[in-house]
């Protein structure tokens, strides 16, 4: 059973998210472990793996990005495993454009400059949007590559935006 | 014959289920009665809070509480206090060394060892143990029932080692943990089903010892933790320690002795608390007397109270939510009653904390809730929380770096895979470090486990692959399992923390408190026997009212002098083995009857329940 067909909602990029938190509640309620303390151990592990499912489904169908990921992941293609991105064959200006932004953002690291940090966040996150909105498009007309292609770009911005978080978060600890 | 007078829900548990809140400073047992969450008297004079502090008496006796807190200025090592913030540590643990009264011994895999008086070292798990079975005790007593399963809260930030000791003292003192419970998720329980609160909430909790903060939210009965942050080494004592050390500059002391730490530390709290409502105040040492003005104490704190500040933007952010989104604000732990510590709440999420609860008692009335939650089926489906684990749990991969499996604020129970390949050619085997932290680097991360998949077919480099798969539980304790992906070979451990106490040391430790507690077990037992007199004749009073008819006048009087009979034992006998035979002599007395009440029941049996029921009721549970 697919995360889709876990909360009975339709394999469409759009979710509606309020539903689907108000369906995880619902569900939760009903198959948690804490609803079943008297209950043998078989009974109780099967209901924590049953949470376990939900909790991890909810996570992604929440997540615009995640969603995307996951949505091209059951049309076959997936993006996040190391292997299926080499194969994407990311443009060579995409990746040298990418190449200079980490170069920059280690300079700022360096340099402990938070400021300029947010300023190159905001920029990739406002590219990130594009692409995700491209790769939305893509996957609502069923045009797997062209998805493919848009979530490799997406891909990379998110793994940038963790890294400024990790810089973050070393400066606050 | 109570099996079938009872006649309770087989799901429902013997006994009184309770919430526990094992503090750094203070523990205390709570219980939901009628419906509401009441906590227990557990020290002398009927007193709600119990110090969380151990004497360990050169005779070999053990005294918690109060009077040990009294011998805490003559028997520094001796008497120990604050030992949760030992549970789950090492010796080599910075934190360990901070509070440098004691005398520490190594034990097996590196847990404290506290030397003192009368017998052996003592790990802090057997000391949060004597804690625990005082509170179990103390509550057997006030409920004459017994205390056999309880919830007891942990700070969130707790790690896994430090969950692993709090379960483990819980079971060396007789106590079945139905749940480790966030003790800020235990506040806000307490709170939220008090007001049928929706929304968003932030819950400070600045306790002895630790410091925690909680984002959760609460919609139709789902408590949700959004997020959780703090630091397990940051609380209440260091104000006092704050204080301490300017005396002790002041004084010019560089190298004091642990009875004049001790000495200082009481006084220093002392001082801490007139300050709540006094704008000035004398810390008294040795004769001389300190002045401490509010201004004073304030600007020592400021820094301690920066750091929770950070941890509380990171757990806002994490979470998603800004200051605005919080519809409320609790405040849980002593220290929070602390002036400075209001202002700074107020200032951060720009809105007054609630505090109509006593934030002494609230996690443990929290925790009750929770209890009753958890066993009382009548209760299921008004309320369920979703928890997180605080910190990230991963595995070292090359370079020493730490790869998170599963990122910390993950909603648990939570089972995450991840592939790794073999990076020489002919590799037969993997070696897995599991790991717990923030940081990037493994050195900078708590190491939880180390073991070695073997038996992976000799391959090219990159071609074996090994799955490793990272399951939580409910109360946030981590398995891990690691699978080669060509032949199926598995392995499986659950995590047991570097520095925590093996399977066999806990076996052996609740061995040994047996040895030298021979008095605790005649107590113990003599708890039961009452306990089972007392269900006996409250049943039997029931069934004589509702059955009677179905006995002869000296059938039935034969009854009731024996039930007298028991009574009058129960209330003064002082051997166990003498009450139990009463209880035995009563209950074969009454056992004709409990037939004839079974075919009667039998007889009417056309509703509801099953026939084997009532069998398995009669004949399983005869003593």
């Amino acid at each position: 059973m697919d995360h889709f067909e876990l909360f009975g909602l339709p394999r469409r990029v759009d979710v509606d998210v309020k539903a689907l938190e108000q369906r995880f509640r619902e569900l939760s309620m009903e198959l948690h472990p804490d609803r079943l303390v008297g209950a043998d151990a078989r009974d109780r592990r099967i209901a924590a793996e049953r949470t376990a499912s939900l909790n991890e489904g909810v996570k992604i169908l929440r997540d615009p990005v995640r969603r995307a990921f996951y949505l091209l992941k059951l049309k076959g293609v997936d993006v996040e495993s190391e292997q299926a991105a080499a194969k994407l064959q990311m443009p060579m200006e995409f990746l040298e454009e990418i190449m200079e932004r980490r170069e920059a953002l280690e300079r700022v690291k360096a340099a402990k400059d938070l400021d300029e940090a947010h300023r190159m966040a905001a920029e990739i996150r406002s590219a990130r949007d594009a692409a995700l909105a491209t790769a939305r498009a893509a996957l609502e007309t069923d045009d797997v590559p062209a998805a493919a292609q848009a979530l490799g770009r997406v891909r990379y911005y998110v793994r940038f935006l963790e890294e400024v978080d990790a810089f973050e978060e070393e400066l606050m600890s | 014959m109570k099996g079938y007078l009872q006649i309770h829900d087989p799901l429902k548990p013997k006994g009184q289920v309770v919430g526990i809140d094992l503090g750094t400073t203070n523990s205390l047992v709570a219980a939901v009665v009628n419906g509401k969450p009441v906590c227990v008297p557990v020290d002398v004079d009927g007193a709600l809070l119990l110090p969380s502090v151990v004497h360990y008496h050169q005779n070999g006796g053990v005294i918690v509480g109060r009077p040990a807190v009294e011998q805490l200025a003559n028997h520094p090592t001796d008497v120990i206090k604050s030992v949760k913030r030992f549970m789950g540590k090492s010796l080599g643990d910075v934190e360990t060394k901070k509070l440098g009264a004691y005398r520490f011994v190594p034990g097996t895999n590196g847990v404290v060892r506290f030397q003192v008086s009368g017998g052996q070292p003592v790990t802090p798990i057997e000391v949060s143990g004597e804690i625990l079975r005082h509170l179990k005790r103390r509550a057997e007593g006030y409920f004459a029932a017994k205390v056999e399963q309880a919830v007891i809260t942990v700070p969130a930030y707790f790690d896994d080692a430090q969950r692993q000791a709090t379960k483990d003292a819980g079971r060396l003192a007789g106590i079945e943990v139905l749940r480790l419970l966030n003790e800020p998720t235990a506040a806000a329980l307490a709170y939220g089903l008090d007001k049928g609160a929706q929304g968003l909430y932030a819950v400070y909790d600045l306790g002895g010892g630790t410091f925690d903060i909680s984002i959760l939210e609460l919609v139709d009965g789902v408590f949700q933790v959004k997020a959780v942050g703090g630091d397990s080494a940051l609380g209440g004592d260091d104000f006092d320690r704050a204080i301490v050390e300017k005396v002790l500059a002041a004084r010019g002391i560089t190298d004091p002795t642990p009875g004049q730490i001790a000495g200082l530390l009481q006084a220093a709290r002392a001082a801490k608390e007139r300050l709540t409502d006094a704008d000035a105040t004398t810390v008294d040492f040795e004769g001389h007397s300190f002045p401490v003005s509010r201004a004073d104490f304030d600007a020592w704190i400021d820094p301690l109270l920066k750091k929770t500040g950070l941890a509380v933007k990171r757990a806002l952010k994490d979470a998603g939510v800004t200051p605005a989104d919080v519809k409320g604000v609790v405040l849980v732990g002593g220290s929070t009653r602390v002036p400075a510590v209001r202002r700074y709440v107020a200032e951060l999420f720009g809105q007054e904390a609630l505090h109509d609860i006593d934030p002494d008692q609230v996690v443990a009335l929290g925790a009750a809730v929770q209890a009753d939650l958890l066993t009382n089926e009548a209760r299921k489906d008004e309320v369920l929380l979703l928890d997180v684990i605080p910190l990230s749990l991963g595995l070292e991969t090359m370079g020493g770096i730490a790869e998170k499996i599963i990122p910390r604020n993950s909603p648990i129970p939570t089972a995450q895979a991840q592939i790794f390949t073999t990076f020489q050619d002919g590799q037969t085997g993997m070696d897995i470090h599991v790991v717990q932290g923030e940081r990037e680097l493994v050195k900078d991360c708590r190491s939880l486990a180390n073991f070695r998949l073997s038996g992976i077919p000799p391959m090219a480099a990159g071609m074996g692959r090994v799955q490793v798969t990272f399951k939580v539980d409910a109360d946030g304790i981590l398995s891990v399992s690691a699978k080669e992906l060509s032949t199926g070979v598995e392995q499986q451990i659950t995590v047991k923390p570097t520095h925590g106490l093996t399977d066999e040391e806990i076996e052996q430790m609740l061995l040994d408190s047996i040895d030298h507690a021979e008095e605790d077990i005649r107590n113990r037992l003599l708890i039961e026997q009452q306990v089972e007199a007392r269900r006996l004749l409250i049943d039997a009073a029931k069934q004589l009212e509702e059955n009677g008819d179905l006995l002869a006048g000296d059938e039935r009087r034969a009854l009731e002098m024996s039930l007298s009979t028991l009574e009058t034992l129960m209330k003064t006998t002082k051997d166990h083995e003498a009450l139990k035979a009463a209880i035995h002599e009563t209950d074969s007395l009454a056992r004709p009857f409990v037939e004839k009440i079974m075919n009667r029941a039998i007889a009417k049996a056309a509703v509801g329940r099953r026939m084997e029921e009532f069998e398995g009721h009669a004949t399983g549970r005869l003593p």
